[in-house]
């Protein structure tokens, strides 16, 4: 080991205890790949701290040295991670810290270190009587911070988010939002805005380029206990939009009530028997405290659909009939989603977020542009097993959506440089036709800033470094190179 | 990189999520032991694992000690790929087969970079060559067990069923005598089995984990052998490693295991559903039942222990958090025992202990002798006074007459 690693694990050991920073081989290279095509992190040293204290004094030492800091959660970003600088970073493995602090059941608010995997925090709050809306999340993989500094928004937990404690470049700690350490007349968090800027939405979406999400406040709810299913077939893609418009016109904001679109791909993967199907199926999760309010909701809901033209058959009966069986909540589905997902073949994920208002046009020029490039594929002798098309609404303006690629597991090198190549084009034609994109890390966040005007990029930048003037902290994000 | 790169495919379909390491629900309160018994990093659950193997097979990555350490540091127990639950449905199979990719990880560190498997292994592998078994036992000692009991040497007359014992039952005086209660209750059902005495070889479980692949195979080929020699159309295994081990690798073998393959467990509830065995004694005791790697998550057996412990009067079966297909492993699983003088082991048998009594458990009833031992050597580490029985113990002592 070289004495300039040496003396950082040293000093690493000194704040976390040596049980818990590696500088080893396989420690290093075990990091440096995570759920995405695209390279990682190459770490001199990777800790795994339990406090916020630890992390500050971190990236402190950090700060002094001028070292670079990664940090990683759940390590489900899927469009890539910072890369640091090879052979000289430390890599701040998040997720020791997953602890829930505190239920508040009267201000119905959880506050959890931000290490902590959504789908564990999910439980403990469950074991409470409440839960967090999270539809459409990986909640088996993510971690709160890493949902905070990327995801959040598409799914619909970033206005939930009430305040936030950030360790800062330099290692200072912060807490945003209203309540103890902002405001020094309140022992508790229960108001994001309290006379101020949102300085908690500064932090969130920013791939973790500002500061390192230590812990979080989130909103909480009565856990539904009631979960009815409705799924309805269309032959065409018009009145299932018109269906999402009616619903979220109904009921926006919908905390119990996603409504999920899947296409003739997607729905061949759930079940053999849509082969041949050309259809498009919605799926309405109607959740409750009653029976009777959730029947009630699904009866609206049914109306809507059958009024477009929507049908049921006992096979779809069967599917809604199972879904509801599987859980209260869309969260306890997404766990059998993953592994449909992992079944099918090595990925080329393709997602989008777009503008419900002319999204038809859009959506049918990136399913010709997947097409082309599926044949491309084949031509090269890139055999794909299944697509997977879905979109759902996540506010009354947004639909958050994949058409996904999967294709024969392999270990030839070239399918992966293929599907990097696929992936990355992907979004560039996307981003150009108005869609933006949630995994505010890796290539995405490169993308993403790509499309930035010069006075935002001028604003971002004289944040970023006003924040991290030594320029150590998830370095490579945002930057249009 | 010979038998990693027979099993790539596994490799190269992890979508390395990390649900194998991450995921907790109501029946999951962690996923990997490995991870929550050690610091934590991300080779000590199963995506770290694959990453590594993913290094090794595009010579990124070299062996070293640490590396060594991260394959060893595995019981084996398949847990991480229950939860993960992808199946190449084209295939048949499921789609990240870890346990498949660490074992072959495994056997080329042996061939390629003996000196990184730790020199418990070696050891074994030594006494295996020498004794054929682990436990350095002579041929004699193999067949003391039984002395005394209506048991039919295999090939001198005509039967039925054969009880391999397993080399493991021979090791202590403890297991001994539990399989000698097997082969009472058997014969309380009117069964007398057949059994391979001296020439009864290890089944080959314990070195196939360490990736002794060809040593593994030379005993499974005497075994085989044995029995499809003795006419015996069925073999009953009174413990999880063997069973797993005769009811897969034996039937993928040249000449494949004839017989068909049950565990006791299955057995015993074949019985009390058929009323061969009547239950006399009661004895009031509230206990979990751990499901052994080998016979619940991998074979799906897990109602048939359930019923069994049903039947017996004054049992009462309690559930931990994570039971049946979500059980934790004992610790004990992929040759945990022998690593890191068994510390680690037994810290993962701790927190199974802890969770039974959290429950209201009064015992532990296990049906492996590994979880068995591994169990109570976390029960001591606890000093919890939370006996550890085999499901054996607890159906010899119900035979028994209620006392005047």
């Amino acid at each position: 080991m070289e004495r300039y690693t040496a003396d950082m694990v040293k000093t690493l050991s000194e704040i976390v205890g040596a049980s818990y920073v590696a500088a080893d081989p396989a420690t290093l290279f075990a990091y440096t790949r995570d759920a995405s095509h695209f390279g990682g992190t190459e770490a001199a040293v990777v800790v795994r701290p339990e406090t916020t204290e630890e992390v500050s004094r971190i990236v402190a030492y950090a700060h002094t040295h001028r070292i670079p800091v990664v940090t990683r959660g759940g390590g489900a970003s899927i469009y890539g991670q910072p890369r640091g600088i090879p052979g000289n970073t430390i890599l701040i493995d998040m997720t020791r810290m997953d602890k829930v602090i505190e239920i508040n059941p009267t201000s119905m608010t959880v506050r959890a270190q931000a290490g902590i995997i959504m789908g564990k925090l999910q439980h403990v709050c469950r074991q409470a009587g409440f839960y967090i809306y999270a539809p459409f999340a990986p909640l088996h993989i993510v971690s709160l911070g890493g949902w905070m500094s990327g995801a959040a928004g598409s799914a619909g937990l970033w206005t939930d988010i009430i305040s936030l404690t950030a360790v800062l470049p330099d290692g200072t700690v912060v807490c945003t939002g209203g309540g103890p350490g902002t405001n020094i007349h309140q022992k508790i968090y229960y108001n994001r805005n309290l006379g101020g800027p949102d300085l908690t939405g500064l932090f969130i979406g920013d791939g973790g380029s500002f500061g390192i999400k230590t812990e979080a406040v989130v909103r909480i709810t009565p856990y539904p206990k009631v979960l009815r299913a409705s799924i309805y077939e269309f032959a065409r893609i018009e009145p299932v939009l018109e269906l999402v418009a009616r619903h979220v016109g109904r009921v926006n904001p919908h905390p119990f009530e996603p409504v999920m679109v899947f296409g003739p791909g997607a729905m061949k993967n759930f079940m053999p028997e849509f082969e041949t199907s050309t259809a498009f199926t919605v799926q309405g999760m109607i959740q409750g405290h009653t029976e009777e309010e959730t029947l009630a909701k699904q009866t609206m809901f049914n109306r809507i659909a059958e009024e477009l033209g929507g049908v049921r058959n006992p096979m779809l009966d069967a599917m809604a009939e199972a879904m509801a069986a599987s859980g209260t909540g869309s969260s306890d589905m997404e766990m059998d989603w993953l592994s449909l997902f992992n079944g099918l073949g090595v990925a080329a994920w393709l997602p989008f977020t777009l503008p419900r208002e002319g999204f038809l046009d859009v959506y049918h020029r990136m399913l010709e542009w997947r097409e082309k490039r599926l044949q491309d594929a084949l031509h090269r002798g890139f055999r794909y097993r299944a697509t997977w098309e879905f979109f759902a609404p996540t506010d009354a303006s947004s639909l958050i959506g994949e058409i996904d690629a999967f294709f024969e597991p392999s270990d030839n090198p070239e399918l992966f440089d293929y599907l990097r190549d696929m992936m990355a084009d992907f979004q560039e034609f996307a981003h150009k036709l108005g869609s933006i994109d949630v995994y505010n890390q890796g290539l995405m966040s490169r993308i993403n800033a790509s499309c930035w005007s010069s006075g935002y990029a001028k604003l971002f930048d004289t944040i970023k470094t006003a924040l991290d003037p030594q320029s150590i902290l998830n370095l490579g994000l945002w930057k249009k190179t | 990189m010979k038998e990693l790169k027979k099993v790539s495919r596994f490799v190269y379909n992890c979508k390395r999520c990390g649900m194998c390491g991450n995921k907790v629900t109501a029946k999951v309160p962690y996923v990997c032991p490995i991870r929550k018994a050690t610091p934590g990093f991300e080779q000590f659950y199963a995506r770290g694992k694959i990453i590594i193997a993913q290094g090794l097979l595009e010579g990124r990555l070299s062996w070293s000690p640490e590396v060594a350490r991260a394959l060893y540091s595995c019981t084996l127990c398949g847990n991480c790929m229950t939860q993960c639950a992808a199946t190449d449905a084209d295939r048949n199979e499921p789609m990240v087969a870890t346990t498949k990719i660490v074992e072959a990880m495994r056997a080329d560190l042996l061939r390629d970079y003996p000196d990184g498997v730790p020199r418990a292994y070696h050891q074994v592998l030594t006494a295996t060559q020498q004794y054929e078994n682990p436990w350095r036992l002579p041929r004699a000692t193999r067949k003391q067990w039984y002395t005394g009991l209506e048991v039919i040497e295999a090939g001198t007359e005509p039967a039925e069923m054969l009880l391999f014992a397993g080399c493991t039952i021979a090791s202590s005086p403890v297991l001994a005598e539990r399989a000698r209660r097997a082969v009472q209750v058997l014969n309380s059902a009117g069964i007398r089995p057949a059994v391979l005495g001296s020439r009864e070889v290890c089944c080959g479980s314990v070195q196939r984990k360490i990736g002794a692949v060809s040593l593994a195979q030379e005993l499974m080929e005497k075994n085989i052998s044995l029995i499809n020699r003795s006419s015996c159309t069925k073999v009953v295994t009174l413990c999880a490693g063997c069973f797993g081990t005769l009811s897969t690798e034996y039937r993928t073998a040249a000449q494949p295991l004839a017989a068909e393959v049950v565990h006791m467990v299955e057995l015993l509830a074949a019985l009390v559903r058929d009323k061969k065995l009547t239950f006399r004694k009661s004895r009031q005791l509230t206990v979990a039942y751990h499901d052994p790697c080998h016979v619940g998550r991998h074979a799906g057996i897990f109602n048939q222990p359930r019923a069994v412990l049903a039947a017996l009067p004054g049992i009462t079966l309690v559930e931990r958090r994570a039971t049946r297909e979500h059980t934790i492993c004992c610790g004990a699983g992929g040759g945990m025992r022998l690593f890191d003088d068994g510390t680690l082991a037994a810290k993962i048998g701790a927190a199974a202990v802890a969770e039974a009594a959290a429950v209201g458990a009064q015992a532990l009833v296990s049906a492996c002798p590994f979880c068995e031992m591994n169990l109570a050597a976390g029960a001591a580490e606890l000093k919890e006074e939370l006996p550890v029985y085999d499901i054996i113990d607890l159906v010899y002592e119900s035979l028994a007459p209620e006392p005047r």
